[in-house]
């Protein structure tokens, strides 16, 4: 005889220890996650040049425009949960309507590590990584949470060709400790990281078969493997503090590595005595500190980072009082008109003096509203600018360059 | 008498078992989600909800179309819209591998399409009428043999 | 039935209903965002025979040429994502690789095909923005959709095989970067249409060259990105599409037209057995594009068709009276013997680029069997030939696949 009590208390209880159970869904411990984002977008260029040779008191110049669609970036992010302790997570990054047959664009493993998490204060993290250095190299290609069609310049791929943003910034890491720790109001956040040499030393395919490096080629089999040792590896940290509610983030942040001054060379021998050549190092140390400042208040958001990056030349600083150093400043202002629609304006410098002189100011303005929660569309105004004064062409002629790029955009960025 | 009733009633029996396969075979209904605004649909609209070339109901709510592996009661609802399983199946993919459209939910059997169809806005799908269940709230827009 | 019974049975099926409830099987809703990850892959076993037939002896005398392989392949793997964001929107990207592709190795190549949102008002009001294949004909946007192809070599201009025989951006529109697109329901028929624009053609595009740099013909002062386009607006891609389909998808008819530049600068990709001293062109030539296709299915029998005629309007082609037109037909002919096996004849003619004594046509007969609902075995026998009248050279190409089509 069935006793309905019984079976009224059994169901009570399944109800209530159901009660406590998560809906399963992807972040569940053993499933893997698979998502992406992409960003589609229309760009204007007009390009204007102007070069000026004042030995032959000429002046000439070259004005172009041009239109282009094109898939800015699209990525495939595979992230696990391996267990309450190690994760994984995997970037692979498409850009620029990339088509290895028709040799558009790129292709690339962005970054691939394991976390190993023991507590929020101590994180470890290996494998291919972004590494914490100021406010945005963590976050640099996710564009489809910054409000940015254009990043600022040292973060910019775009200008991968005209900027060497691998002076600036360490674009990747292998190894890092990091973690935040809470102290009284403020959460102080900390990194340290090892990784290989920048990525001009790095070996890579040569198109005709066999591998390239511009160091010693006797013992070359690999591409993309690092040929130098320990001395020129990078190695950097990041301290900072953010407030509860991320309402206030600064940081100082500092890396040593190396520069490949070979291939710098290559290009600008004619700046430079026969001396000056010859006790020029083939690497030298690089000394990168970053400072980033970020504050929200009410709906406004201000923002900046300066990366100021010193090199030691060795002899050729002692003796001839040569020098190496670049600077670069960034700020933002921004404004939320509404939940949905962030507005900003943003004005860039940075130098760089070594032989010839040479500046680049980048303004822009823009916004991004946020039409649905995985749509964003964005507007961006771009002016960039390049001053080069003192170059030197292969008869020996001086000449200065000024060219102009004006940018308007037109993106659309969707979470896949 | 009482014999003659015995006789009547096997006979009924007898009847009614014979004629159980032509119940079984009978009665299937188009059901659709209760919010659904729609009382009826033609042969027509049918097959452009199936297509996927229809994608919304009037009130611009989504169409979820679901439909069952495999059975009799599958092979009778293409052929009363006048198309093979085969042909939907690669009407389904084209518009899968083009991004046109989801195909549509397959489920394993007509129970699960009722409790799908209860449980999902905008959602259609078709079942044998005995297959429905007192409790779950969906709507008959459509019957056919 | 005593009282108690009764009510501690009504107390079970609430509990029941609740336990069920908080299960999961809660409401859903077709807005939930679902993200899909599918694919499909075509390996392929081929054999191919090719012979020259030259008039003119080469200089040492010879006057044919013959050589015979085999070859295993991964012919192409598609990774697809669909991602329903919401009623109105969603996202689809076609990552495709051919060939089997090795970047150490250089062979075959990987490309993203597709990457794009739609915006969906209606069934008859679409918008599509991002890299796209318009709609141009039946087959240009599925031209890459091999599982849904009986084809293993498809039409001429569509087969990413020949693209070094000929070239396919003459006849079709590649890719595209906003449509706008619909059906309207009409009668027994919907009224399909499409409008689309998209950068100038892929020979304009600029392009990373074995040293890094980046190239393009144009002569173009300020280049810094691969992959752009560097021309102005006036070069740029429109076109449309226009016809009717039956509501049982048994009968489709259409029209399409474009309107883009060709790259006459562009000397380095001749088709491969171009041999005559080519014309002194240089610059943009305008181009029209003209298709028609017809398609569909009398029971059993499945019948495809599309006519393609590229119209140029190029005043120093003009001024030296050549003819830089093309033309390209392809027809086929099918019967679906059980519902799993289909058996099919094509034949296809076009003219050649640049040179009006070339031509080019292909005869192909294939079958596809479907092994199960994912799977489907392939078999097809072309021979491909390409001709030159005044000369009187010939090449002929005899390919014999088998495939095998999956579904990921």
């Amino acid at each position: 005889m069935r006793n309905p009590a019984l079976v009224t208390s059994s169901l009570l209880a399944l109800l209530l220890a159901l009660q406590g159970t998560p809906t399963a869904h992807a972040q569940d411990v053993g499933d893997m996650r698979v998502f992406g984002s992409m960003q589609s977008l229309f760009m204007h260029q007009y390009s204007y040049s102007e070069i000026n040779i004042p030995e032959a008191q000429l002046s000439l110049q070259e004005k172009e425009s041009r239109n282009s669609f094109a898939i800015q970036q699209l990525d495939f992010f595979f992230d696990k949960p391996i267990d309450d302790a190690f994760n994984a997570f995997v970037d692979l990054e498409f850009q620029l309507n990339y088509s290895s047959e028709k040799r558009w664009g790129s292709l690339s493993i962005q970054e691939a590590w394991l976390n190993y998490s023991y507590n929020d204060a101590v994180n470890l993290k290996v494998g291919l990584l972004f590494p914490a250095f100021n406010q945005y190299n963590e976050v640099k290609n996710r564009l489809a949470v910054l409000p940015f069609i254009f990043r600022p310049m040292v973060y910019e791929r775009l200008l991968a060709q005209r900027f060497l943003t691998e002076d600036f910034i360490p674009e990747h890491a292998y190894v890092q400790f990091s973690g935040w720790i809470p102290t009284r109001n403020l959460m102080l956040d900390y990194a340290v990281y090892v990784g290989n040499s920048e990525a001009s030393y790095i070996t890579r395919n040569h198109p005709d078969g066999g591998i390239d490096t511009d160091l010693n080629p006797n013992f070359e089999f690999l591409s993309g493997v690092d040929p130098t040792d320990i001395n020129l590896k990078l190695f950097g940290a990041r301290i900072g503090l953010r407030s509860p509610g991320e309402r206030f983030r600064g940081g100082l942040s500092f890396t040593r590595d190396a520069n490949n001054m070979r291939e710098r060379f290559g290009a600008q021998k004619p700046y430079f005595s026969e001396e000056a050549i010859r006790l020029m190092p083939d690497d030298a140390e690089r000394y990168r500190f970053g400072l980033d400042l970020s504050h929200k208040h009410g709906d406004f958001l201000i923002e900046g980072e300066i990366i100021k990056v010193v090199y030691d030349l060795g002899k050729a600083e002692r003796k001839l009082d040569l020098s190496l150093e670049q600077s670069f400043v960034y700020t933002l202002v921004g404004y939320e008109l509404h939940e949905r629609l962030f507005s900003f304006v943003s004005a860039q410098w940075g130098d760089y003096s070594f032989g010839l002189d040479a500046d680049y100011f980048t303004g822009t303005a823009g916004i991004a509203w946020k039409w649905r929660d995985d749509i964003t569309a964005k507007a961006q105004w771009v002016m960039y600018t390049e001053r080069m004064e003192n170059l030197v062409n292969d008869d020996g002629v001086r000449y200065g360059q000024n060219t102009r790029l004006h940018f308007i955009l037109l993106g659309l960025s969707v979470l896949l | 008498m009482n014999i003659g009733r015995k006789i009547v009633h096997r006979a009924m029996l007898a009847a009614l078992l014979l004629c159980a396969p032509l119940a079984l075979r009978a009665q299937m209904v188009v059901i659709t989600h209760a919010s659904v605004p729609v009382k009826s649909i033609s042969v027509r609209e049918l097959l452009d909800v199936y297509t996927l070339n229809q994608s919304r109901w009037d009130d611009g709510t989504r169409i979820t179309v679901v439909d069952v592996k495999s059975g009799k009661g599958r092979d009778a609802f293409f052929e009363y819209i006048g198309m093979s399983p085969e042909e939907m199946q690669r009407i389904w993919l084209r518009k899968q591998f083009t991004g046109k459209a989801r195909p549509p939910r397959s489920v394993g059997s007509e129970e699960d399409v009722v409790d799908l169809v209860a449980a999902t806005e905008g959602a259609i799908g078709y079942v044998n009428e005995r297959a429905l269940k007192s409790g779950k709230s969906v709507r008959i827009i459509a019957r056919f043999k | 039935m005593s009282y108690w019974n009764a009510a501690s049975r009504r107390t079970e099926r609430a509990l029941a209903a609740l336990l069920l409830y908080l299960l999961g099987a809660g409401p859903l809703t077709a807005q939930e965002a679902e993200t899909n990850l599918f694919g499909s892959l075509q390996a392929i076993f081929f054999t191919q025979k090719s012979r020259i037939t030259l008039n003119t002896p080469l200089p040492d005398g010879t006057t044919t040429l013959t050589e015979e392989r085999n070859s295993f392949a991964i012919q192409q793997l598609d990774i697809f994502l669909q991602r329903q964001i919401d009623d109105n929107f969603s996202a689809f990207v076609d990552m495709e690789y051919q060939l089997n592709y090795s970047s150490e190795h250089r062979w075959g190549s990987m490309s993203l095909q597709e990457a794009w949102l739609q915006y969906s008002h209606s069934d008859a009001f679409n918008v599509k923005l991002g890299l796209l294949y318009p709609a141009f004909n039946h087959l240009n946007e599925i031209k890459n959709r091999l599982a849904l192809l009986p084809y293993i070599f498809r039409p001429g201009v569509y087969e990413r095989l020949l693209s070094n025989l000929y070239r396919s951006e003459d006849y079709i529109p590649e890719h595209a970067f906003v449509q706008l697109s619909g059906a309207v329901p009409s009668g027994d028929f919907f009224w399909d249409w499409a409008v689309y624009v998209g950068n100038a053609e892929d020979s304009y595009i600029s392009r990373t060259d074995a040293d890094g740099n980046i190239r393009q013909d144009m002569d173009r002062k300020f280049e810094f990105l691969s992959g752009v386009d560097p021309t102005n607006a006036d070069l740029k891609l429109i076109g449309g599409r226009t016809g009717f389909r039956s509501r049982t998808e048994h009968f489709k008819v259409g029209l399409s037209f474009t309107h883009d530049y060709d790259n006459l600068r562009d000397t380095t990709r001749y088709p491969m057995f171009f041999t005559r001293p080519r014309a002194e062109f240089r610059g943009d030539a305008r181009r029209m594009r003209l298709g028609a296709d017809l398609s569909g299915s009398v029971g059993g029998v499945r019948f495809e068709g599309e006519f393609i005629n590229v119209f140029y309007d190029y005043d120093l082609a003009d001024q030296a009276g050549f003819d830089m037109n093309l033309t390209f037909a392809h027809g086929m002919l099918g019967y679906w013997f059980t519902d799993k096996l289909f058996t099919y004849g094509s034949a296809e003619f076009g003219t050649g680029t640049f040179d009006k004594g070339w031509s080019h046509s292909s005869l192909s007969f294939g079958a596809s069997y479907l092994l199960n609902s994912a799977i489907s075995a392939k078999a097809q026998f072309i021979v491909h030939e390409q001709r030159h009248d005044e000369d009187e050279d010939r090449a002929m190409l005899k390919f014999v696949f088998l495939g095998l089509s999956v579904l990921l």
